[in-house]
């Protein structure tokens, strides 16, 4: 009896052990990925973009809702 | 048998801390996320100098001295056919009142961006408020007739607090020129000069930005695209910062949705 408990909790640690490991690095590889993609490809888009950003457009309104 | 069945109680225990700790992080940031929408949080962003408040309270007058108007004509039409206007006049009247508010409200100060939301958000209810009371009085008929009035009218007082606004933005876009000037490297006061003369559109300007940007060597334009992400970025955490500072104080809370 005791053996089968001492076996199904060994079981258990190695199976949460290999869930946290695949997790760590599966989120640290996305994050190079990330990282990667965005020092090789600049578009022009993503210049454009940023610019948009940078300046207010000239007839910029703040929506309140309409009286009627 | 006890001790191992304390071994699996506490290891269960230890596996669940972590699970909790995520669960409420999500939580947390969920409800920040609703609290404020994106786009006051956006108009936001511009609000770390006062030029920027400026120009987001004289946006916010702008949009508080049309609604006036255009409640003011609704309140005449209604005047006219005999209904009961005092709920609509009252309603008015504190729009008014909220008007000089913002007229009022100082761009210089480290409280804009909170001056701005709490004074957009009472404007959003009053606006709320009036078309709601509206809608009680009248049928659809009679409301498209008001909405057909209202779209035929011509304010010049409005028309030039519309001229005096597109300056101002003008004003910033220049200033927001030089910093990206100052960013490349290179800089055309000719070309300054006739944006704020309003010779060239900012359409143009940003096209005239991109083609700069894109006759440098690959790595100049990794940095100075870095530099222009960073600026944005910073914009961005500002004023995320500025609201999360008015949450903390707890002022105004509730107003928001």
């Amino acid at each position: 009896m005791n053996k089968k408990i001492i076996s199904i909790l060994f079981l258990l640690i190695i199976f949460v052990s290999m869930a946290l490991v695949y997790s760590y690095l599966n989120k640290t590889s996305t994050d190079e990925k990330q990282f990667d993609s965005s020092v090789d490809t600049i578009t022009d888009e993503n210049v454009a973009e940023e610019i948009d950003n940078f300046f207010i457009e000239e007839d910029d309104e703040i929506e309140i809702g309409e009286m009627v | 048998m006890k001790k191992i069945m304390t071994i699996s109680i506490m290891l269960m225990m230890l596996i669940s801390i972590p699970a909790f700790v995520i669960a409420d992080e999500n939580e947390e940031n969920g409800t920040e996320d609703t609290e404020i929408d994106n786009e006051t949080l956006k108009e936001t962003q511009i609000m770390n100098n006062s030029l920027g408040a400026e120009i987001r309270l004289l946006q916010l007058q702008k949009a508080i001295l049309k609604n006036i108007l255009k409640g003011a004509m609704a309140v005449e039409v209604l005047d006219d056919l005999e209904f009961n206007v005092t709920a609509l006049e009252a309603i008015l009247s504190e729009m008014k009142d909220l008007l000089e508010e913002v007229k009022e409200a100082n761009t210089s100060s480290n409280e804009s961006v909170q001056i701005f939301v709490e004074l957009k958000y009472e404007a959003k209810n009053l606006t709320t408020q009036f078309r709601e009371t509206i809608k009680e009085l009248l049928d659809e008929e009679k409301l498209n007739e008001i909405r057909a009035r209202i779209r035929e009218m011509v304010s010049e007082e409005l028309q030039n607090f519309s001229k005096w606004v597109r300056s101002r933005v003008r004003q910033f876009n220049k200033n927001q020129l030089y910093r990206l000037y100052g960013i490349i490297g290179e800089a055309d006061n000719t070309f300054v000069n006739e944006y704020i003369n309003e010779t060239v559109s900012l359409t143009q300007v940003k096209l005239q930005i991109n083609k700069l940007i894109n006759q440098k060597t690959k790595e100049n334009r990794f940095e100075i695209f870095s530099q222009i992400k960073e600026e944005n970025i910073k914009k961005k955490i500002h004023a995320q910062a500025s609201i999360d500072n008015m949450k903390n104080k707890g002022k105004g809370k509730g107003k928001w949705s």
